[in-house]
């Protein structure tokens, strides 16, 4: 607990980056947890809008990521003891470093080992936020294979997506990928926040050379190849577009113009998607930006090598 | 002849990659100029020989535009030195339009980013500068080259010429609310970066977009990032549905208002950069640039 949030009035939480005086009553809420089995050992976990995975080893449980919140975190260590009411928390894998999605192991299992990509805990101790755990073990390069307390898998790192360090799990006895804020059911996420566009569909498109056939994403429902197919599909889609709309004079930041121009060049093939109309203006937005600007930063100008896993 | 692309993949780009806008060149001080093509805006000085040209402008035909400028306003001397602002190719991407033989300045992970893009048009930096303030010397102009730290795409640069009281820093604060979604912006560390250049003794500033400003706008300018960091929050923590822009627009922009609702492009802008903003809080930064004590992700690591 940073030292501007001692309020002894207020329940005590990890408050993340935020700066603005406490209490902040959101990071304490309690969330309903909904759990269902994937296949054999593996559990998927949502509160509606994030999902995670946990799974059960032969003396305890290995839970990827922590929930976007203190009051979620505990909330989703509560669904794993009603799951497996016998099994401790050992293991904590981070997807990527973004506090959303791993901010918080302080109240999900602040004893648990963490395993990381080298480059994601670069940041996350770069970063110092409240709640925030540094990994206890990392691994770099883009492949390392796991035997932990009887669990078989794989982290994959298919160079910069979304975040830094972000990977996949692989479970290949159970033909399983498991992946972070890449590929979601629908249009992208707002204005695809921290994705590395250049390299972004190269970088996904190796991990279909795995023999997996059921994909649980970091948001809503689990998907399967063809879902993941589709979704690479919409960026390479939406690259053309970005352009043509550049072309015709389009300014990115003329909201109304861009989505005007979603609405004719992009509803006729993905008016279908998953909150198509709250988000994919936003989406063209964002990739005219990229035409404009080029990549941003390191991670947004790598060139992925697409040799198949 | 097909124009110089950057980055683009489709032919249809051509006609707007060749466009060549009208410009505006208005002179600052004896030797500095700035010059605008209605969004974008850039500098150059007048040397003893030669011109010191601040960036390319964003397409081939702007590129070319802006040449003509330089010569209208300087004619018979020559583009010898080219400086990048930031990596990005809306500012920096067409050298080899404007001025191909040209010596190029660069912050070293600037040039980094530019030879890892390698974008069609956009030239590798010839000399890299590394740390946080240069003095500069160049065909008889003097002034320096101020990196303060991640602030706006990667290695970027601001110039402040003391003699005339003037600073030139771009695509970093505006004078007005036009930030859209905040595009590469490191938040982090913005706003006290951005402060800090407040320390010098300029009287004129010269933004990377848009119109010319004075101290007192500049300092409006980050209080209005520092305001929108609070507000949006504030919107977290009550519960706003931060990822819905109409509610963000609604949240932020009302409570705002007051304040801020005089700059031109606030209701068009303010719930866009709003947007940005919270997800700033809501997923922590993005990359080691936008952490307390910033750095970067090397490219044989990334």
């Amino acid at each position: 607990m940073s030292e501007e949030h001692q309020d002894p009035q207020a329940p005590c939480e990890h408050c993340g980056i935020f700066t603005i005086p406490g209490p902040l009553a959101i990071q304490g809420a309690y969330r309903d947890i909904t759990f269902d089995p994937v296949r054999d050992n593996i559990w998927t976990v949502s509160e509606g809008i994030y999902r995670t995975i946990f799974v059960e080893g032969k003396k305890g449980v290995i839970a990827f990521d922590t929930f976007e919140t203190p009051g979620t975190a505990r909330a989703y260590a509560g669904a794993m003891q009603r799951v497996l009411p016998r099994k401790q928390l050992h293991t904590i894998v981070y997807s990527h470093e973004h506090l959303d999605h791993t901010g918080y192991a302080a109240d999900l299992g602040p004893d648990a080992d963490i395993l990381a990509h080298e480059l994601c805990d670069k940041v996350v101790r770069a970063r110092g936020s409240d709640g925030q755990l540094p990994a206890t073990e990392t691994f770099s390069g883009e492949r390392q294979a796991y035997e932990l307390d009887g669990v078989k898998f794989e982290l994959l790192y298919p160079g910069p997506t979304h975040g830094d360090g972000n990977i996949a799990a692989y479970f290949p006895d159970q033909k399983v990928l498991f992946m972070v804020d890449t590929v979601i059911p629908g249009v992208g996420y707002t204005f695809f926040p921290d994705w590395h566009l250049t390299p972004y569909v190269p970088a996904m498109k190796r991990l279909l050379s795995l023999d997996w056939d059921i994909f649980v994403p970091g948001h809503f429902w689990v998907t399967d190849r063809r879902g993941f197919e589709e979704s690479l599909q919409y960026y390479d889609d939406m690259a053309e577009v970005a352009q043509d709309a550049l072309s015709r004079g389009i300014d990115p930041q003329d909201w109304d113009a861009v989505t005007n121009y979603t609405q004719k060049e992009l509803d006729p093939r993905w008016g279908h998607l998953f909150r198509f109309d709250e988000y994919c203006a936003m989406n063209l937005s964002r990739y005219m930006q990229q035409f404009l600007t080029g990549g941003w930063g390191i991670e947004g100008n790598m060139r992925v090598d697409p040799t198949p896993f | 002849m097909a124009e110089h692309k950057g980055l683009f993949t489709s032919d249809k780009m051509q006609a707007w990659l060749a466009d060549e806008p009208a410009m505006e060149t208005t002179q600052l001080s004896d030797r500095v100029y700035t010059v605008t093509d209605g969004k974008v805006r850039s500098i150059f000085l007048a040397g003893d020989t030669g011109v010191i040209a601040f960036d390319t402008f964003g397409t081939p035909g702007r590129a070319r535009a802006y040449r003509a400028a330089i010569e209208k306003a300087l004619p018979g001397k020559p583009i010898g030195t080219i400086i990048y602002s930031h990596d990005h190719l809306d500012h920096a991407g067409y050298a080899a339009d404007l001025a191909p033989d040209a010596e190029i300045i660069a912050d070293e992970m600037c040039a980094k980013v530019i030879g890892l893009r390698e974008a069609d048009g956009q030239l590798v930096p010839t000399r890299t500068l590394s740390g946080t303030q240069h003095d500069m010397q160049l065909d008889g102009v003097r002034f320096q080259l101020l990196n303060p730290g991640p602030t706006h795409g990667t290695g970027n640069l601001s110039a402040f010429f003391p003699d005339d009281k003037i600073l030139y820093s771009s695509d970093t604060i505006l004078t007005n609310a036009r930030y859209g979604l905040l595009p590469d912006y490191h938040i982090a560390n913005f706003v006290k970066f951005m402060r800090e250049l407040l320390e010098l003794d300029w009287e004129t500033f010269v933004p990377g977009r848009f119109d010319l400003g004075d101290r007192a706008a500049f300092s409006k300018g980050c209080d209005y990032i520092e305001a929108i960091q609070v507000a949006s929050q504030e919107a977290f923590v009550e519960m706003v549905p931060i990822w819905v822009l109409g509610a963000m627009q609604g949240y932020v922009g009302e409570k705002l208002r007051s304040q801020f609702g005089d700059l031109d492009g606030y209701d068009a802008h303010i719930g866009l950069t709003s947007i940005r903003i919270v997800h700033h809080y809501l997923m922590g930064g993005w990359g080691l640039e936008d952490t307390p004590s910033p750095g970067y992700l090397l490219a044989n690591e990334a």
